[in-house]
């Protein structure tokens, strides 16, 4: 094999050897190569095959825009699929794949799709699989699948951290090219807090692969001295390998940096992020990210050994590669002329330089031969170039043998970041490309993006911009002096547009990577889709990975030629974020696995692992369930022994994760009475009541008791679902509403351990620990006040109230104490059997006693819907909800209204979510009657009971109805009931 | 969408501290008026493009309740304040 | 049952406060107050810190901010419920106060990577000539909300639910993992 890697490569060291394979194959690098150049050192110059028409394809590019060598990089875990070679840092190890061709890269099955060529057009998608529909999704789909797509993803969890940051910063100068560099000293010497980031590894930009000498000194010297001093700079951040992949309202910027990933295995830390997003918060940005060379689209443009001009100079300057070894060059400006120069300069023959312009105006004293007002029209050669064929001014068609074509169409400034919010970049003619838009507020273009050519020309421009910048910040700074400044001299270069050669013969590649030729976007117009955004979509030019960084241009140029009109008139698609792909593994961060969303424990989640619990997740919070002893194999099992132990002895159970708010002010009590559809004027102090809150359109929006502690003291305690909801409505109606009321609201959830202590044994058991008097006198139902416990030693709140049905209390501590009090309970509690229970019990017992939760406050349910209402206060003039129900619609007696159900036959069982019947009527919509909103097996009754709202259901009790199941498709009879199974006349209650 | 907001009382905060409610709605009407009224102050809002004033509440902040304006094509916030200031100026 | 031994618990798992490092050492803060201050609309915090050096001269005077007429006011001693109640009383209706010594818990973020921790979770800019001593903000980290106060140089007290400390701790754990 021939080695490329010739002397030189400013970016390279070739005392550090690396390893790594490609397709299997034991190749070496050095430390400082690319993926790219690593191959290229090998005379790799296929890598990969095309997505549509499986031609083989090489390195186009040296950066950011790389169309066509997409590889999967790494293994298990840690494989990046699509991974572009021009960015991947070579390390050692590192294991690279060929994408998009089977059985192997250099004989490829899918070629033969080439030959298919005709009916692969452009709609091809919209023609080919139209019809019949059903052969959709088992033949089109997998059929297509199989032969396109990119890279696979890996099945393996990736075993890397990932993480996401906010930065801060005066000035971000976005690119480190010579304008960027220059815009950074300038702000940094001026004090600015300043952020540069550059999506490479290296700092430079263009001075990387610069040969010539910048103001009379080295390149490279140049960049060392700019670099030294910005690092010395406290005020400056200078973030590497950083790509600042979107522009996002009010001066937030998106950006990726890839922390570890040019890292081989065993040198990552695994306690650092592989990949880190960051958010920047940017006062003024300079914009710096230089300008995109252009391919130019001819026949056979896309041979491997093909590649653009610029992306040839810096592989033979900054790794010391030479792209062939008789290399010809085609360009339409003058820049490629350095390249020429550079390619002489080490010794490789410059075959010719095929210059479209008549007369190129340029400075080239090379041995090249210049053929110009010429074209090149084809290429030759199988899996790699072996010859050109240029197309004279006169007509006449010469072949010329190479191993390299490099290829300038012009620059194309890369204006995406200046176009993400609403920005459409602007044609220029005399730069012949899309410049950012002329009202990029807050940020200033500098450099190649803003049509500045050459080092010093953009050193220059990036003083003054940032200059600009800081003046919009009120600091004063003055353009930083660099090499060759004071000579450079604005100077545009005269290109000549080309957006296709017309005399092409055989396939001309607009977009690489997704296989759209000239041919079909002329189709495209043919057809009618001749706007640029369907000719986009019809075609998928610049749907890519790449989003047609080198393509996007010459397809516009392509319609505007076509349609006789500037490319200005055709506009550009619409940019969006992201500037290039971003990885799942960034955008996720760290929220993954156990770590996907925060968790949130009671402060007796302690106290219920000692006592076995099972644990379910109700939004954050982790809730005991319930408490299997040994024996128990099946749920069941346990919430059945809970509920038959509360319903004949005492049960604890923890219900610290119901919301709990402190209001407090003079108004406080109207405020209730305004919040609340009942009365809460006059709650006297020491009692708590039960509460329902309407929504303004007259629904149920939830319910809870609310005590009275004092004297414009009250304690709200809401349901676990809607804690943060209720505190949020009732921050509206304080703060929007009325705020003239004083009413004050202090979250006080996280305070209190409280536990429910239930069962006809409550009181004996809390007697002993409480050293108030709580008799059923002394302390009658819905009694709410702080007590003394445990001889003095403890304060608690003690509220009389019951969820179950039983005689019960609620008791709530100060958190820290709670698991030693949940203790206390369970020892005081001992001698009579206390056992503790969990929701599922607690779910069982509350449907036994026909108390309604969300399963039934669902959205659509007034309060008389529920059995109560009588509760929505007809005296008072206004509360939140109330005249909206009062509306025809939310009165009618007609209404699915709550009632018991029950099978026939007890040993039926029957589904929350069943429909409600009359027996024997049809299954349809109009016969519908309700539906089931909750169900269980009562332990306490032996069969399975429910809920349900069914049309005028109170009225029907006793009545035998159908209850049908759809998606099991059985069917139950079944009796309306009383909701409450268990203890009608609440005679517990009251005990 | 503001990607940061302006809180009155917290200085600049991105937008995930923030829940929004929608447009402001027209006043709360006393409880004697039309349920056309009524009807509106519940369920009606404008989609406008341009100008916008929405509630916006800083939940992960200081639990306050502003309203912002921004325009919906430019994306500029051109003012936040308090909700409650409102009210107390209109002398309700 | 009076003399059953009642124990005041930690927030935090046990053994967590081995988080000793060069540049970076988390650890839970334990003992002290928090109580939420609720003042009415015209109330201001120079009357609170006024009110409250005359009724409790030993508890000090370092009020955070949490929102307007609303503060954390946190120091290091116990304050019993009784002794709360004394201070409310002194205080009549103007200032309100909820204890939250359980439900708000305190942890110390501290050392030079401190920020850069921080950065990982919050927005807010905590740069030393930004976020001045004694400054604090309610924000999120990441998606739980917290109090973050500058108490020295490099050193941050953050205040979070009691419910959602555990989670805190462990994100704290893996952010600062890379400086230990």
């Amino acid at each position: 094999m021939t080695s490329f890697r010739i002397d030189g490569g400013t970016l390279i060291d070739r005392n550090d050897v690396r390893r790594f394979t490609f397709n299997g194959e034991a190749l070496t690098g050095f430390g400082g190569d690319t993926v790219a150049s690593g191959l290229l050192a090998n005379g790799k110059q296929l890598v990969g095959r095309s997505f549509k028409y499986h031609r083989p394809r090489g390195i186009l590019t040296a950066g950011a825009a790389e169309p066509n060598a997409l590889l999967t990089i790494g293994r298990d875990g840690r494989r990046d699929p699509n991974t572009r070679a021009t960015m991947a840092e070579l390390f050692d190890g590192l294991e690279a794949r060929s994408q998009n061709c089977w059985p192997n890269v250099n004989f490829d099955i899918g070629a033969a799709n080439g030959l298919l060529g005709p009916l692969l057009g452009a709609g091809f998608y919209y023609k080919t699989f139209m019809w019949p529909a059903a052969f959709w999704e088992k033949v089109y789909e997998p059929l297509i699948r199989k032969a396109a797509g990119l890279g696979r993803a890996s099945y393996d969890p990736d075993p890397g951290y990932y993480e996401k940051c906010w930065a801060h910063c005066d000035l971000l100068v976005i690119g480190a090219g010579p304008a960027g560099l220059a815009a950074a000293l300038t702000a940094g010497r001026a004090g600015a807090r300043v952020i540069i980031a550059d999506e490479g590894a290296q700092l430079g930009g263009g001075l990387i692969a610069e040969g010539s000498p910048v103001g009379g000194k080295p390149a490279d010297t140049v960049l060392a001295d700019i670099i030294g001093e910005l690092h010395a700079l406290p005020n400056v951040e200078i973030k590497k390998r950083t790509t600042v992949f979107a522009a996002y309202d009010d001066q937030v910027f998106g950006a990726v940096e890839r922390v570890q990933k040019h890292l081989p295995e065993h040198e990552i830390n695994p306690h650092r992020a592989m990949e880190r997003l960051w958010r920047i918060v940017a006062r003024q940005v300079v914009l710096a990210t230089g300008a995109e060379e252009r391919p130019i689209v001819f026949g056979g443009n896309d041979r491997p050994g093909v590649m653009m001009a610029g992306a040839m100079r810096t592989y033979l300057n900054g790794y010391g590669v030479a792209p062939g070894k008789r290399v010809a060059l085609f360009a339409n400006n003058s820049q490629a002329y350095q390249t020429a120069m550079d390619l002489e300069a080490r010794g490789i023959e410059v075959a010719a330089i095929i210059d479209p312009r008549t007369c190129p105006n340029i400075d080239y004293d090379g041995k090249a031969r210049l053929i110009a007002g010429a074209m090149v029209r084809d290429t030759a050669g199988r899996k790699a170039i072996k010859s050109i064929t240029v197309r004279h001014d006169d007509g006449r068609d010469e072949v010329i043998a190479v191993d390299a074509l490099g290829v300038s169409g012009g620059y194309s400034p890369i204006v995406h970041l200046a176009c993400h919010r609403v920005g459409k970049p602007v044609w220029s003619d005399a730069h012949v490309g899309f410049m950012p838009p002329e009202n990029t507020d807050g940020m200033t273009p500098c450099g190649a993006v803003a049509g500045k050519a050459g080092i010093a020309a953009c050193f220059a421009d990036g003083g003054v911009a940032a200059v600009k910048a800081l003046a919009e910040l009120g600091v004063m700074g003055e353009a930083a002096s660099l090499p060759g400044v004071e000579q450079s001299e604005e100077k545009v270069d005269p290109i000549q547009p080309i957006w296709h050669v017309a005399s092409s013969k055989g396939k001309a590649f607009v977009d690489f990577q997704n296989d759209v030729a000239a041919s079909d976007i002329t189709l495209a117009m043919r057809e009618g889709y001749d706007h640029v955004e369907l000719a986009k979509r019809y075609t998928t030019n610049g749907m890519a990975t790449d989003q047609g960084k080198t393509s996007n241009v010459n397809a516009i140029g392509i319609l505007a030629e076509n349609k006789g009109v500037s490319p200005g008139e055709i506009g550009t698609t619409t940019f969006r974020p992201f500037y290039t792909p971003v990885s799942f593994g960034a955008l996720v961060g760290a929220s993954k696995g156990m770590d996907f969303q925060p968790v949130r424990k009671s402060p007796l989640h302690g106290w219920a692992e000692r006592n076995g619990a099972k644990f379910v997740e109700t939004g954050l919070w982790y809730r005991s369930s319930w408490f299997p002893k040994d024996g128990e194999t099946f749920w069941r099992d346990s919430v059945d022994r809970e509920v038959n132990a509360v319903r004949t002895k005492v049960g604890i159970c923890d219900v610290s994760t119901l919301g709990k708010i402190e209001i407090f002010g003079a108004d406080a009590a109207e405020f209730l009475n305004r919040v609340y559809c009942n009365a809460f004027l006059k709650l006297p102090v020491g009692k708590a009541r039960y509460g329902i809150m309407l929504r303004e359109d007259g629904f149920v929006y939830d319910d809870g008791t609310t005590s009275c502690l004092g004297e414009n003291h009250y304690f709200m305690t809401t349901t676990t679902a809607l804690a943060a909801g209720v505190l949020t409505h009732l921050e509206f109606c304080a703060q929007v509403l009325w705020p003239e009321l004083d009413v004050r609201l202090a979250s006080a959830t996280d305070q209190w351990a409280q536990m429910a202590i239930a069962g006809p044994k409550s009181r004996d058991v809390l007697s002993k620990i409480i050293d108030d008097d709580i008799s059923n006198e002394a302390f009658p139902f819905l009694a709410a006040r702080e007590v003394s416990m445990f001889g003095g030693r403890l304060k608690g709140r003690l509220f009389r109230i019951s969820f179950s049905g039983e005689l019960a209390f609620e008791i709530a501590v100060p958190a820290g104490y709670g698991e030693s009090v949940a203790d206390a309970i369970m020892a005081a509690g001992e001698e009579f059997g206390i056992t503790p229970y969990g929701t599922e019990a607690l779910g069982v017992m509350r449907i036994e006693k026909g108390h309604v939760t969300h399963a039934e406050i669902n959205g659509t349910v007034t309060p008389a819907d529920l059995g109560m209402g009588k509760m929505v206060s007809a005296k008072k003039d206004d509360f939140i909800g109330r005249v909206m129900n009062l509306r025809e619609g939310l009165v009618d007696p007609d209404r699915p209204s709550l009632v018991g159900i029950k099978p026939k036959s007890p040993s039926d069982k029957f589904a929350t979510g069943s429909h409600i019947l009359n027996p024997g009527d049809d299954v349809s919509l109009a016969n519908d009657q309700g539906y089931v909103t909750s169900m269980c097996h009562s332990p306490t009754l032996g069969h399975a009971i429910g809920l349900a709202l069914v049309k005028n259901g109170p009225s029907r009790v006793g009545e035998e109805v159908t209850i049908w199941n759809g998606l099991a498709g059985k069917t139950v009879t079944g009796i309306l009931c009383n909701p409450a199974f268990v203890d009608p006349e609440n005679e517990k209650l009251h005990a | 969408m503001s990607s940061l907001v302006k809180c009155p009382h917290c200085g600049l905060r991105p937008r995930e501290e923030f829940t929004i409610r929608g447009e402001v709605a027209t006043p709360r009407p006393n409880a004697g008026a039309d349920e056309a009224v009524w009807f509106d102050h519940v369920y009606l809002r404008d989609n406008p493009r341009g100008e916008h004033s929405e509630y916006w509440h800083h939940s992960g902040g200081c639990r306050r309740w502003l309203v912002l304006t921004r325009d919906t094509v430019t994306h500029e916030t051109s003012d936040v304040v308090d909700a409650s200031t409102l009210k107390l100026g209109e002398g309700a | 049952m009076r003399d059953y031994p009642l124990e005041n618990r930690s927030a935090f798992p046990p053994l967590v406060a081995a988080g000793a490092g060069a540049s970076i050492n988390l650890a839970p803060v334990t003992g002290g107050f928090v109580i939420h201050v609720l003042g009415d609309a015209k109330s201001d915090e120079a009357a609170l810190s006024t009110a409250i050096k005359t009724i409790a001269p030993d508890l000090g005077t370092d009020l955070r901010k949490s929102a307007p007429n609303q503060w954390f006011w946190v120091g290091d001693a116990d304050v019993s419920s009784d002794r709360l109640a004394e201070i409310q009383a002194g205080l009549v209706n103007q200032f309100a106060l909820a204890d939250q010594t359980h439900g708000r818990v305190r942890m110390r973020l501290s050392g030079v990577s401190s920020r850069t921790v921080l950065a990982k979770g919050t927005m807010v800019d905590l740069s030393a000539d930004v976020f001045a001593m004694g400054q604090s903000a309610m924000t999120q980290i990441g998606h739980i909300g917290a109090m973050i106060t500058r108490i020295e140089d490099d050193s941050f007290e953050l205040i979070v639910l009691r419910s959602f400390a555990g989670s805190l701790w462990d994100e704290l754990h893996h952010m600062a993992a890379e400086f230990r």
